[in-house]
């Protein structure tokens, strides 16, 4: 290596990286939107190129739209509450006139929701709200049902089940994050502003959320990106396919069904991903950058 | 944490001047009740998880109770008599978290000491590149990853799970801010001189001064990995290499309908590792979280 310029020695760090990216992360991304093209199956080793039909189908099926409707119904149902939720427990908890004690504990209990076996939690309020689960017991017993109910074969109550559990692990997440982001702004703004008299709901609209911002788009974005792939809780709260009628049934529940249909359709599971990629990816970087031009820093 | 607490601490001289108000008082006792009540909401389902492994389900069935019993034995007797290898999906799960975390911590402070230490041709590319790797759904391209796969053989392999951890962005983002918040330059040019190379430098220099970084981030690889379904479902297919939480879904099976006890334990052995290390690291894992966003 004698002669090398030091710095080109960047390269060889950075090396594996990409060739670990080109191998496991370009290749297969090629490789799925080349099989979206193809009529390929498990099957058989016989592929054909079909051009745009599998997209064509998925068009021409309301099962797609379904899906993808669910998705985006089930993703903004638990991120309004959850950034909402989050946003006023900060507020709270940097409050220097509320001090209000334990922060780091309340914080931490809060958080713990999200490192949970994602499966395991699925299968957890699966049998909790299942016909002779717990939940059924407690409200009978209270006298508030007459009788069991079938919970999971409710539409509104399985879509809740699956907005309530997304909620419950993300919440504590995006409440560490919007933290993060308050206690990175300098008092010395809080100080001016209370000199001029502003009141503490002025300062949270002109101050915080502005500064804030960056961080709120970030947690918009990556909230987005997962909530697009959700699939361990809404496919594993009821029957592996998305009931009650479909209600529940994401985009990923609806490319794996296609994936692990009889035959093995990987070509139109593979026009599934495509197309979700795509959305999500537009959305996603549309945010962050069309979001992020528009920022302007605050007057000092 | 310091930091936070000497900004509240300025915060609150402002405020001694104010008399606290009734108005104040009545205020925080509401926020108060609004976090037990919270609070309530967040633990019950896990702490009903962890007691019910430990009742028998005639205790079960008998109603809720928010103290442990004594047949998680039992229950474990059941789970084994039925077939399900517990152990086995423990280790399985055990050996493809611990190898990705280990690969995933090696190769993103690698690669972030690479663009954090040297100016190259293309760094800001490259930095910019793994922003955009952090906010693409990399994961729907699991239908080309697993035909490669099979292609190449490594279907029903931990390999193909293991593997891709080389190359996470996400690791590498959180890396490369850990580094940036680091002074290491000076340390490195003393290397230098006396005559180490720069592999060397990162292996005895850099690594060591990043552990608590590399712990930070190995416990989120690890997590990551002991929960991932979604993978595992895809690319694994025999019984005996199943990994827990595949296992778990078998649980909802016929096989167990009426076992509740059982069931329980299996979803309870998922979650109680996680919760002790959550128990034992806590701080890091918070710190590491606001550390691995995108601030500016």
């Amino acid at each position: 290596m004698f002669g090398m310029k030091k710095e080109h020695y960047g390269y060889l760090f950075i090396a594996p990286f990409i060739i670990g990216f080109l191998v496991f992360g370009l290749y297969p991304v090629y490789n799925t939107v080349y099989l979206s093209f193809t009529d390929t199956t498990l099957m058989s080793k016989e592929a054909n190129w079909i051009g745009l039909q599998n997209f064509q189908r998925l068009f021409a099926d309301d099962v797609f739209m379904k899906a993808v409707k669910n998705t985006w119904i089930i993703w903004i149902l638990n991120f309004i509450p959850q950034i909402g939720i989050a946003t006023l427990l900060a507020v709270w908890f940097t409050s220097a006139r509320l001090k209000i004690r334990a922060v780091g504990i309340w914080r931490a209990l809060f958080y713990l929701p999200n490192l949970l076996m994602p499966a395991a939690v699925a299968a957890l309020f699966f049998s909790l709200f299942s016909y002779y689960g717990p939940v059924n017991q407690f409200l009978v017993r209270l006298g508030l049902l007459t009788e069991a109910q079938h919970f999971l074969q409710s539409v509104p109550i399985a879509r809740g089940l699956v907005v309530f559990i997304q909620w419950w692990m993300w919440f504590g997440q995006t409440l560490i994050l919007v933290m993060a982001g308050m206690t990175s702004i300098s008092v010395s703004l809080y100080e001016a502003a209370m000199v001029d008299g502003a009141s503490s709901f002025d300062m949270f609209r002109k101050i915080t959320l502005p500064l804030l911002k960056p961080i709120l788009i970030y947690i918009f974005v990556i909230s987005l990106v997962g909530g697009m792939q959700m699939f361990d809780i809404p496919y594993l709260l009821t029957d592996q396919r998305g009931s009650p009628s479909g209600s529940i049934m994401t985009n990923n529940i609806l490319m794996y069904l296609k994936f692990s249909s009889s035959k093995g359709h990987i070509g139109a599971a593979s026009s599934v991903g495509v197309l979700i990629f795509i959305m999500t990816s537009i959305c996603a970087l549309g945010i962050f950058y069309f979001l992020r031009e528009r920022d302007r820093q605050p007057g000092r | 944490m310091n930091l936070t607490k000497s900004k509240q601490a300025t915060q609150a001289s402002i405020y001694t001047a104010r008399q606290y108000n009734l108005a104040t008082h009545v205020y925080r006792v509401l926020i108060y009740l609004f976090l037990i009540v919270l609070l309530v909401v967040t633990i019950t389902p896990i702490w009903l998880l962890i007691v019910n492994a430990t009742r028998s389900t005639y205790e079960i069935q008998q109603g809720i109770s928010i103290l442990p019993s004594v047949h998680t034995l039992d229950n474990y007797g059941v789970l084994l008599g039925r077939g399900l290898n517990l152990v086995r999906g423990f280790l399985n799960s055990l050996f493809v978290s611990a190898a990705t975390t280990v690969l995933a911590v090696y190769f993103a402070f690698l690669t972030a000491y690479g663009v954090t230490v040297y100016r190259f041709k293309g760094r800001n590319l490259f930095n910019n590149f793994i922003v955009l790797l952090v906010m693409i759904p990399m994961q729907l391209s699991i239908i080309g990853f697993f035909q490669y796969m099979s292609k190449l053989g490594l279907t029903d392999t931990f390999a193909a799970l293991i593997l891709p951890a080389i190359a996470n962005a996400g690791a590498v983002f959180f890396a490369k801010q850990y580094l940036d918040s680091m002074i290491i330059e000076e340390l490195i040019d003393a290397a230098r001189i006396d005559g180490a190379g720069e592999l060397k430098i990162f292996h005895t220099i850099m690594m060591p001064l990043a552990i608590p970084g590399a712990i930070t981030l190995g416990i989120f690889s690890f997590v990551a990995a002991w929960n991932n379904f979604f993978n595992a479902y895809i690319i694994i297919n025999s019984i005996e290499k199943y990994t827990l939480p595949m296992l778990i879904q078998t649980l909802r099976g016929d096989v167990y309908r009426t076992e509740y006890g059982a069931i329980y334990l299996g979803l309870a052995v998922t979650v109680v590792p996680i919760i002790l290390i959550y128990a034992l690291f806590s701080r890091y894992i918070v710190s590491g979280i606001a550390m691995g966003s995108m601030k500016g």
